[in-house]
């Protein structure tokens, strides 16, 4: 395919020239990090010497975030992002997307498409990966024209998702009301910039957005009631889909094998997984929080929720920042019951069998952490339009003891408040003889490998090793004694004597 | 049926010497429940308000269809002995009025978990055994049991009208039928020798064996006859009972007793002589209607009928007849205020059993002496499903102090520790309640001794619990219950209807509760499953799960899944390397099988991680041929730190070894939970640590570089070691006729079983057959065994061993890996096991 087009040099030009930016910094993904010396080039050629332009590569987090601490590295004023993108909202920088264009037969996509139409008997919804946006134009033409000579029933409609935009402006304050926020992206920009998952009535129905992806349904539809026809391969963004809507039938057209699959089974199973790491949460003492993002807007928000919402379940949470999780850096915290990765919509789904424990988002975070509550079937993954929800809910004020399906009994939660209240009356006595000293004949191997532990410290007391020794038989200081200055290419004694050799490189 | 006030019955509760806890034990189809029925019909307690005829042991639907019991009912007798009768009785006592709590056990061997929680707070079980096909296995698994609960045995010999109406026997044979029950039954006893219990061995002249006819309602001790004739011949009542068992013959022609058979066609064995023939007579005179004859000698015997009565007929009238003359319920009862211990005196000896904590200390001394102004000792033995939709009484034994409605209890729960706060709860009892009949009648308390169902505490206890009072702080825990069985058996189960999934949570919580073995969990899959001991054990928990818990809503529930293990057949063919992460680490390894035997003594607690490490090493050199210094460098079981795998240093001067030891420990962990070869558990495998090379500087030899790499290593240890599986098998108990032997081992052999003992009972028609049955084939097994034997066979299964199978699951299309790739299917694996190389490094 044509290389200007592809990477959508003349609109990027337009975009950097219509806002005067003159530093840009052009982020790309790993596997089109080789085409970047290209792109720069055109666009060097397009723009002169005024604007700087800087490529960056190997973003911290997942590549379909904009790496803003990279950017503001080289001070730019904005970011152009190429490849598979998530659309999450920056925080800082304004930033362009060029999601790239793959390649895709119309007209097979189109015959599968009514297809479906005729075999399902149910109005359909196509959404696709934003990489195949370039030939929505094309493929509604299409089926519009196989549609009119097939004369087919025409009460059944096939809609179009849209893509919601190629540009993405910081949030001013994601906690000011949203309509005024949306609003004021209307002035600016005239394209509506939403959020994933978000839901809101307007004039003509249910409107929804996922993704970069946006569409309405209109009044007295629901969308359990469409097919959703998804083009693009089994990635982030259909898993995505797929969890969101869980109560719609998806269809998958994969662009390059030209074949409709069903995932149902794969649908299922994705959902019952998560279900189990639900629980699984539940029983967990020790939890970190996994920071997975240094720009999606609001995550500082979150994080400051999801700390609170763990504390009110009387567990103990600690907070990482480790850039991509992996299994050894995970493994480096083995008192961690759990994770919670706060991170864009597509890189927080994070399950792989060598995590030693479980990583989950903040939506089953607060499911799990939150007593009396129970899972429904919605699912969010995006964890802004959590933020709202978490102070809604009120705790509910049940008895019962927690029944945990892990252990397949009662267990007792430690109860937060029970420590700061003083016990009042004929117990007081009791209480404080009992606080004072208690006999520490809890087996170590209980801690360290059953998850017994319920602070980092009671783990880290319960290993064998524990590091340097740091009993010293002298506990008198010792007299402090002056250390060596200078760089390490030598230091300041050192220097004198390379002067005293000769031959040595200046 | 004796009517009686809540007061009344709660006033008899407050003597501790004259009450007696006991369940009813024996295998299935022996006649307990029938037994009990015709007890309680004579002495049962009823509130004095129920008119008429109120069944008592009114049982589940589903019991009354297939004819046996599940669940353990309890029920309150009331007895008054005689002045007269008592004047033997040696125990403490308070009056002649005595309360006795029965509780009636399933004989099944599926629910034999429900036999576990009725001995828990019972002192003494009534065993009854059919005198036809004698002792079985489910008679001796229980027996066992109760020996092991230091539960004080009674036998019943039962059916004894199967001896007169069926099979028509004479009484020299029958008296060699009875002697055989009673011997073998004192086999088993015999190995449980128990100082503080004594002598548990039961004997006819000593009165603690009856003889019982449960379906007409008629029972006699060797106790009654002696009363009988001791006075006819003027001698002691104890020194007749001796002359009526055993080798003790008379001759009424000559009128003499001798200890051997004279040959004369007149001498006969006492026993048959003098209760077996005169029975004998009554009998056939009944049936045959010489009501002429029938009368005169019920008048010798003193039995009165009454005039309505006399007009019965045949069978009826044969069994008013002998119910009038030998009542079963004043036999049996006797038997049981007779030899069987009261609360007071059973927990003097039964405390050592129940107590966890320090046999001094004052919670210990209050169960001793069975105070009931003690501090409250209580052990919730089980949940009982209330009328209320949903919510459960806990019932249980108070062993001391009283329990009353508004107490304040401190709540320990099974994994209780004392001293820390982990699965403690203190909350209030809103009622006490006693059970008269099927009324349930709240009372103020219940003092020590008895049992009680609490209400409110539904929401904290899931299946056992001790209650103590509020303060006292310092009180451990009654012994958790042991069982015989274990959940083997395995189903997934799903909602039709999504949105119906918070119903199914709730249901499984309260399947959880109402029965004492199943186990609801869920997998890592996201699938609940619900665990039980055998088929029909799911069958009727699933049932319970849908209608009772669910409220109707529909379930889907799976085929049944087995759960393997994974283990090893030789040591590994190469000492295998994995790298860490940063490649700056390197591990050794290999593995090799347990020696036999060693998995079985982890699984037991014989070996385990808190043993004191001389005793440990004493076992293993001496037992299992192991190096002494070896079995000192243990450095950890699992999975769960308990499992039957080891990890073995044999590192010669590592450096930093100590430091990385945790690290691999929580690999070894994670790894032995989910084996290379299907995420099942390993058993028997012992992972020896050969070599290890650490970066020098700590940061780079952290868990995060340890922990995936010994668990990686440990995956290619056991891939080069000739992984195998390890299928759950059944020992299969068959009982059934010569003819029938064919269909039993027609089926047996097309399920992969193998029969191993054949023994054809003595003196009966009947087989004893004992079988080797994976578990995996066990599924419709009983009704194929009914279909092939026509009804003649009916099996016991009981999880027995492990067995490794043959076949190598590395090899694609052998027996075992496609199991192995069914099992990776249903996890949601992915189908192809993971390849050495993955795990294993090249320097």
């Amino acid at each position: 395919m044509d290389f200007e087009s592809k990477y959508e040099i003349s609109s990027t030009v337009d975009f950097i020239r219509g806002r005067t930016f003159t530093r840009v910094a052009l982020q790309f993904p790993d596997e089109l990090l080789k085409d970047s010396p290209l792109v720069a080039k055109a666009l060097r050629s397009e723009l002169g010497k005024a604007v700087r332009l800087y490529v960056m590569a190997d973003a911290a987090y997942g590549s379909c975030c904009v790496d803003e601490i990279g950017a503001s590295h080289v001070d730019a004023e904005c970011v152009v992002h190429y490849g598979h993108a998530c659309m999450s909202r920056t925080s800082t920088l304004p930033a362009k997307f060029v999601f790239g264009k793959a390649s895709i037969d119309v007209k097979d996509c189109a015959k599968s498409l009514s297809h479906c139409l005729s075999s399902f008997n149910k109005p359909i919804m196509v959404l696709y990966g934003l990489e195949y946006a370039h030939a929505l134009v094309n493929l509604k033409a299409e089926v519009a024209e196989s549609l009119l000579s097939s004369h087919s029933n025409s009460s059944l409609k096939i809609s179009y998702a849209e893509v919601v935009g190629t540009v993405i402006y910081p949030s001013v304050d994601h906690l000011t009301e949203k309509a005024q926020v949306s609003s004021q992206y209307d002035s600016l920009t005239k394209t509506r910039i939403t959020v994933g998952g978000d839901e809101r009535e307007i004039k003509s129905g249910t409107y929804y957005g996922l993704g970069g992806l946006s569409w309405n349904i209109p009044t007295g539809h629901k969308i359990e009631d469409y097919l959703l026809f998804w083009i693009g391969p089994e990635n982030t963004a259909f898993t995505n889909i797929m969890l969101t809507f869980n109560n719609c039938k998806i269809i998958r057209y994969d662009a390059d094998k030209k074949c409709l699959l069903e995932h149902l089974s794969n649908q299922t199973r994705i959902l019952r997984r998560r279900y189990y790491l639900v629980e699984k949460a539940k029983d967990a003492n020790i939890v970190g929080i996994l920071v997975g993002t240094l720009g999606v807007a609001g995550y500082l928000h979150i994080i400051e929720q999801m700390k609170e919402l763990i504390k009110s379940a009387g567990k103990k949470s600690y907070t990482l920042v480790m850039g991509r999780p992996n299994p050894a850096k995970l493994a480096n915290f083995p008192e961690c019951d759990i994770f919670v990765s706060v991170s864009c919509a597509q890189t927080a789904l994070l399950d792989s069998k060598d995590f030693l424990a479980p990583v989950i988002t903040p939506f089953e975070a607060v499911l799990a952490f939150t007593r009396g509550r129970q899972w429904t079937g919605e699912y969010v993954v995006n964890f802004q339009d959590l933020i709202a929800s978490i102070g809604s809910e009120v705790n509910e004020g049940t008895e019962e003891a927690r029944f945990s399906f892990i252990k397949g009994g009662y267990v007792e939660d430690i109860k937060p408040q029970e420590n700061d209240k003083e016990e009042e009356g004929s117990l007081a006595l009791a209480a404080a003889t009992d606080k004072a000293l208690s006999l520490q004949n809890q087996d170590p191997t209980s801690i360290l490998f059953k998850r017994n532990a319920t602070s980092g410290t009671m783990f880290f007391a319960a290993r064998t090793y524990q590091g340097l020794n740091m009993q010293y038989e002298n506990p008198a200081p010792q007299s402090y004694v002056i250390g060596r200055s200078g760089r390490a290419a030598g230091y300041l004694d050192e220097e004198r004597k390379a002067e005293d050799l000769p031959g040595a490189v200046e | 049926m004796v009517k009686f006030t809540a007061e009344e019955l709660r006033k008899i509760m407050d003597l501790k010497h004259n009450i007696r806890n006991m369940s009813v034990i024996a295998h299935v189809d022996h006649g307990k429940s029938t037994l009990t029925d015709s007890l309680v019909a004579a002495a049962g307690i009823i509130a004095q308000e129920v008119a008429g005829d109120v069944r008592m042991t009114d049982t589940r639907q589903d019991e009354a269809e297939r004819g046996i019991t599940i669940k353990s009912t309890g029920i309150s007798l009331y007895y008054e002995m005689s002045d007269e009768s008592l004047k033997n009785f040696k125990g403490e006592r308070v009056g002649n009025e005595y309360l006795i709590n029965l509780i009636d056990s399933p004989g099944h061997v599926d629910f034999s978990s429900e036999v576990t929680a009725a001995l828990r707070i019972t002192d003494g079980a009534l065993v009854v055994v059919d005198c036809v096909e004698g002792v079985c296995v489910q008679t001796e698994t229980v027996l066992r049991q109760a020996l092991g609960e230091r539960i004080r045995p009674v036998l019943t010999v039962n059916k004894m009208d199967r001896c007169f109406l069926e099979l028509q026997v004479d009484g020299e044979e029958a008296y060699q039928t009875f002697q055989r029950v009673i011997e073998n039954a004192n086999v088993i006893m015999a190995t449980y020798e128990d100082p503080l219990l004594g002598d548990v061995q039961v004997y006819p002249d000593k009165g603690t064996v009856a003889f019982s006819a449960g379906l007409h309602g008629w029972a006699f001790t060797l106790t009654n006859f002696a009363k009988m004739y001791a006075a006819k011949f003027g001698v002691d009542e104890s020194k007749m009972m001796e002359r009526l068992w055993g080798e003790n013959y008379f001759d009424p022609a000559t009128k003499k007793w001798s200890t051997k058979s004279t040959g004369s066609a007149t001498c006969k064995r006492g026993f048959v002589q003098f209760c077996y023939e005169p029975i004998k007579q009554i009998i056939n005179t009944c049936m045959n209607d010489q009501k002429d004859k029938l009368w005169p000698m019920l008048q010798k015997l003193g039995v009165v009928m009454k005039s309505d009565e006399k007009d019965l007929m045949g069978k009826a009238l044969m069994k008013r007849v002998m119910q009038t003359w030998l009542p079963a319920s004043s036999a049996l009862l006797e038997m049981m205020i007779f030899h069987l211990p009261s609360p007071a005196k059973a927990q003097r000896y039964r405390v050592e059993n129940l107590y966890e904590g320090p046999l001094d200390d004052m919670y210990a001394n209050a169960i001793r002496n069975c105070d009931p102004d003690g501090p409250l000792m209580l052990y919730v033995s089980k949940m009982i499903p209330a009328s209320d939709k949903g919510r459960f009484f806990a019932f249980g034994r108070v062993f001391s102090g009283r329990v009353c409605t508004g107490l304040k209890v401190r709540i320990m729960g099974p994994n209780y520790v004392p001293g820390q706060k982990k699965d403690l709860y203190v909350k209030s009892v809103q009622r006490t309640v006693i059970w008269m009949g099927k009324k349930q009648e709240s009372v103020e308390d219940v003092p020590c001794g008895n049992t009680v169902a609490m209400v409110g505490l539904d929401q904290f206890i899931t299946k056992n619990a001790t209650l103590t009072n509020e303060k006292e702080v310092d009180a451990h825990p009654i012994r958790a219950m042991k069982f015989s069985v274990s959940p083997v058996v395995r189903v997934a189960v799903q909602c039709k209807v999504a949105s119906d999934l918070p119903k199914l949570v709730e249901g499984l919580k309260r399947l959880a509760k109402s029965d004492p073995m199943v186990v609801c969990t869920i997998e890592e899959s996201g699938e609940h499953i619900v665990a039980g001991a055998g088929e029909l054990h799911l069958e009727i928990c699933l049932k319970d799960l849908q209608e009772d818990f669910m409220g109707g809503a529909e379930i889907i529930v799976s085929d049944p899944v087995v759960s393997f293990r994974e283990t090893v057949l030789e040591k590994s063919c190469r000492t295998v390397m994995s790298k860490s992460p940063n490649k700056h680490n390197r591990l050794y390894m290999e593995a090799r099988p347990l020696e036999d035997g060693l998995a079985e003594a982890i699984d037991d607690g014989r070996i385990g991680p808190r043993d004191d490490p001389k005793v440990r090493s004493k076992i293993l050199s001496e037992e299992f041929g192991w190096d002494k210094d070896l079995a000192k460098k243990i450095w950890c079981f699992g999975p769960e730190t308990t499992g039957p795998n080891m990890v073995v240093d044999m590192c010669k001067g590592v450096q930093y070894l100590n430091e990385i030891k945790d690290s691999v420990v929580a690999g070894f962990q994670w790894a032995s939970k989910e084996g290379a070869l299907a995420e099942e558990n390993m058993r028997a495998i012992c992972f020896e640590v050969c070599d290890v090379v650490l970066h020098a500087d700590a940061i780079h030899r952290g868990g995060g570089q340890i922990i995936p790499t010994a668990r990686r290593v440990i995956y290619a240890s056991q891939l080069t070691a000739k992984p195998r599986l390890l299928e759950p098998v059944y020992l299969v108990e068959i009982q059934a006729p010569e003819q029938a032997l064919g269909g039993i081992y027609g089926v047996l052999n097309q399920k992969r079983g193998h029969v191993f003992e054949e023994m054809q009972r003595p003196g009966t028609p009947l087989y004893n057959i004992k079988a080797y049955l994976p578990v995996i084939e066990s599924f419709g097994f009983s009704s194929t065994l009914r279909a092939a034997t026509s009804g003649q066979a009916f099996p016991q299964c009981v999880f027995d061993h492990w067995d490794m199978m043959s076949s190598d699951p590395l090899e694609p299309g052998s027996q075992a890996g496609q199991l192995v790739s069914d099992i990776r299917k249903r996890k949601g694996l992915k189908e192809q096991m993971t390849p050495l190389p993955e795990y294993e490094d090249k320097l």
